[in-house]
């Protein structure tokens, strides 16, 4: 191997952070290892530009061994650089401001939540699981911090304010709406109390828990003023605005990172044999494990190519038949959904009209459209996957369509509990209905109409934990035992429990739309939900430790996390859309909460706004004008358009550069043939 | 074993310092790892570190570390970070290479290494026998002869850029740059 010249100039010597570093081979048969040249002439001062790293950081990825790093450091030292006092300034700045955010990282490590427990998931899982703790996680600190935002402006406020304020509107309405009463037993059966705490009905009702028990009371002292009205319809909104901000911000890093990487289809072998083994495996049976996983994926890789392979030698007639077995069975996945559909609002019909029915079967009736839209939750994507398997896709495809259709499953069964709900409560929207005509929703079956559907968010909440535990102990733990202990075939062919990564974070996501969509009407929500989520963490630790094995079918673990999100907002704008319908279609209840005498939630805003001075109502004009709008828009869409020039401008360059790479390794070979032939000459 | 940190004549200013410069880690790190490279062979590696004694520990005791053990590359790793190629590490060798495979570390030096580690002939290119031999470890040599030829086939055809039949470390780094599980893969943590 010829030793290729040395580069002249020190630029190269100090990599630029934004440059890949640049090698210069010296061949030596002597040593094992070839390192790149280091110019040990180089001062400091000969850096342009890259002067805000400083010379320490480039140390520590400069590829040589440790012995050469100190004697590179100690010649640095030696060296005085010649700088000027500007730029010694500027270099002590960035060095303190280096230690200050090494100090900062290490200190937030300490209260990273539940740090080590991830680590050995990651370490015995592999990352696919792990994400989903990870998500888990995320999930947990949002409700929290949200609900610290409710708490804060909402449920403090109206505990301090509980008898004090007036109402900013006049106590009129009929009689017959304004009927609420919340507790209508006298003497009550102990055990009512569990069937309460599991309806929210009874005691539960009348508390700061729902919507019903918050005051329409506006304080006023001297120079101080609250609305709580006002401050319960915008933190509603603002909790919104905020779960959205910090969705879209974790999936700035996620998406960054697979857009950057391109296409996954290209470079599958590649990336599997040179990144697909995991160092930070531990233990003998986690790496067997892992060896087994790759060589499935390989195969699986190897498989599609073989069904593509073949599904191109198809003659015309197979292909007319896979086609038209391919749109049977599409409608017959649909036609399954919307049967689930149907259930559930049949369901929720029944449930309503058999609310008055007391003990242990009114409770069955109270949660029976939880117990469907679970079962329904259960068994479709079971016999989904049994059609899926006549489809005949190729694997990938199978698990992006089977994953689209437990989303849509989920979320719109939950909007179809909702609707009927509504129906209900507007008399299906017909004001001349006798039991609407009164107060505009069917005050005789719903006094309190929000705190109702509070109710049933809160019931949907606590049964998926309930159903989740139960599952825990009822069938995962048994299933274990029955595996271990009992060696005949079948119990070898079920085998333990995969943990399946794709409908436990859909679980999660249909859980955190049901908050979102319950915050408005059951304000203790978020907190309820935080403290579920972090029970159900230890669950799923516990039950992936003791009974599960690892998948043999791995979920790509970065992909995913961006995925994950897409799917949140999904349930985020389910839960926008019934956010705005409340707030602006139905007619709040007379009886009850803090928008009793208003035309619709929203109509406060316009109330509260002619109370405020005039200029800053002129300023609010302006901003609501055309003068105003129209620019604005043609502004972003400016800005707008320079992205997206931007974004295509790099995505040339990138397929330049590759282009250039290959003819440079064509020139490569060109001139070594050429080398070759005139040493020959010679 | 553990030992009270104001015992060990491990003088701060001196030599953490110059480690603090050329890893990744913190001082509290260094100070852990050194621990744990002494755990290794406590007879053999000195509390007093001023004078920077030469000590290397046989490759077999590195290699029987929790984290490495399992692990199918270690020998290769232990080979690419030790001074003298055999994977007798000294305790600028340990630290180096936990400070590559550490989460701190670029994407650049992480794939710089993870070059040599695949190169198991060191000749600066990774060809189809080291390919052969990685695919090899990685599957238990669980594989068929025909799957194996026809993965390294289709591996050199994504990742070969400059069309010579083998990878260099530029088609290797080129290639790492459109994986995004690689940052989190190359991770031992410790």
């Amino acid at each position: 191997m010829a030793s290729e010249p040395q580069g002249q100039g020190s630029g190269n010597c100090f990599p630029d952070e934004h440059q890949s570093l640049r090698f210069r081979r010296v061949s030596s048969r002597v040593s094992n290892q070839n390192y790149p040249q280091f110019n040990w002439n180089s001062t400091p001062a000969d850096e342009d530009g890259g002067g805000d790293s400083g010379p320490r950081r480039d140390l520590k990825s400069i590829p040589l061994p440790m012995s050469l790093k100190r004697a590179v450091r100690q010649v640095q030292q030696m060296q005085v650089p010649v700088v000027s006092s500007v730029e010694s300034w500027k270099r002590k700045k960035s060095k303190s401001l280096c230690k200050l955010k090494n100090a900062t990282r290490e200190f937030l490590y300490f209260f990273e939540l539940w740090s080590k427990s991830l680590q050995k998931i990651g370490g015995n899982f592999g990352g696919g699981v792990q994400s989903y703790f990870l998500f888990l996680r995320f999930l947990v600190v949002l409700n929290f911090v949200s609900f610290s935002l409710i708490a804060g402006f909402v449920l403090i406020p109206s505990i301090i304010f509980r008898s004090a304020g007036s109402s900013p509107v006049n106590n009129t309405g009929p009689e017959a709406c304004m009927e609420y009463d919340p507790n209508p037993q006298g003497l009550v059966v102990f055990y009512n109390y569990f069937l309460d705490l599991l309806s929210g009905t009874g005691f539960m009702e009348y508390s700061y828990l729902f919507y019903g028990y918050y005051n329409n009371t506006m304080v006023e002292d001297r120079n101080f003023s609250y609305n709580i009205p006002l401050a319960y319809l915008f933190t509603a909104v603002f909790y919104f605005a905020f779960c959205l901000i910090c969705i879209i911000a974790r999936m700035g890093t996620a998406a960054r990172v697979a857009v950057a990487t391109g296409g996954s289809a290209v470079g599958n072998y590649s990336m599997i044999v040179f990144t697909g083994w995991d160092y930070g495996c531990l233990g003998d049976r986690a790496t067997k494990l892992k060896q087994k996983n790759i060589h499935y994926r390989l195969q699986v890789d190897l498989e599609e190519e073989r069904i593509k392979k073949q599904a191109a030698a198809l003659t015309l007639c197979q292909k007319i038949l896979l086609y038209s077995l391919r749109v049977f069975m599409f409608f017959l996945a649909l036609g399954l959904i919307i049967a689930a559909f149907y259930g559930i609002s049949e369901a929720t019909n029944f449930s309503q009209e058999r609310s008055d029915e007391q003990g242990i079967l009114g409770l069955i009736f109270e949660y029976l459209p939880s117990i469907v839209i679970t079962t329904g939750n259960f068994v479709v994507p079971l016999l989904c996957d049994q059609i899926a398997l006549i489809e005949r896709y190729t694997p990938s495809t199978t698990i992006i369509v089977a994953l689209l259709r437990a989303v849509f499953l989920r979320l719109v069964s939950l909007g179809v509990l909702l609707f009927t709900l509504w129906r209900q409560i507007t008399c299906k929207g017909d004001t001349n209905n006798k039991a609407c005509e009164l107060c505009q929703y069917n005050h005789e079956v719903y006094q309190c109409w929000e705190t109702r559907v509070g109710q049933e968010m809160y019931k949907l909440t606590l049964f998926d934990l309930l159903i989740n535990i139960a599952v825990l102990v009822l069938v995962e733990f048994p299933r274990r035992m029955v595996v271990d202990n009992w060696s005949s075939k079948l119990a070898q062919w079920v085998g333990r429990q995969e943990f399946v990564v794709p409908s436990n974070v859909l679980g999660l996501v249909y859980g955190q739309t049901v908050v979102w969509t319950g915050a408005l009407f059951c304000p203790l929500l978020p907190l309820i939900n935080a403290i579920k989520f972090v029970i159900l963490f230890y669950c799923k630790k516990i039950t992936l430790f003791y009974n599960c094995r690892p998948a043999l079918k791995t979920f790509r673990s970065t992909t995913s996390t961006f995925f994950f999100l897409v799917v949140l907002l999904f349930g985020w704008g389910l839960a926008t859309v019934v956010m705005i319908y409340s707030l602006a279609e139905i007619r709040p209840s007379m009886g009850c909460g803090p928008f009793r005498f208003f035309p619709t939630m929203w109509s406060i805003v316009p109330t509260s706004f002619h109370s405020l001075s005039e200029t800053t109502k002129e300023f609010l004009f302006f901003i609501g004008s055309q003068a105003f709008s129209i620019p604005l828009f043609a502004l972003s869409c400016v800005v707008m358009c320079y992205f997206i020039a931007l974004a295509s401008v790099h995505g040339k360059s990138v397929a330049l550069l590759r282009a250039q790479l290959k003819l440079e390794g064509r020139d490569k070979q060109f001139l070594v043939k050429q080398i070759e032939e005139l040493s020959r000459q010679l | 074993m553990y030992i009270p940190m104001f015992f060990a004549r491990f003088t701060p200013t001196t030599i953490c310092l110059y480690l603090q410069d050329c890893t990744y880690f913190t001082r509290k790190e260094i100070l852990r790892l050194f621990y744990r490279y002494r755990d290794l062979a406590p007879q053999l590696v000195p509390l007093d570190y001023t004078n920077h004694p030469d000590v290397k520990l046989p490759y077999e005791l590195i290699g029987s570390m929790p984290e490495l053990k399992d692990n199918p590359f270690r020998q290769r790793i232990a080979e690419v970070f030790s001074e003298d190629g055999e994977g007798n590490m000294t305790l600028d060798d340990f630290l180096d290479m936990f400070s590559v495979l550490s989460e701190m570390a670029p994407r650049d030096l992480k794939a710089y290494y993870a070059f040599k580690i695949y190169d198991f002939n060191n000749d600066d290119f990774i060809c189809k026998s080291d390919l052969e031999k990685t695919l090899n470890k990685l599957t238990r040599n669980e594989l068929t002869e025909d799957e194996v030829r026809m993965v390294c086939e289709k591996v050199i055809d994504e990742a070969d850029l400059d069309n010579d039949g083998r990878l260099s470390l530029e088609d290797f780094q080129h290639m790492i740059v459109r994986a995004p599980d690689f940052l989190s893969t190359f991770h031992i943590r410790i």
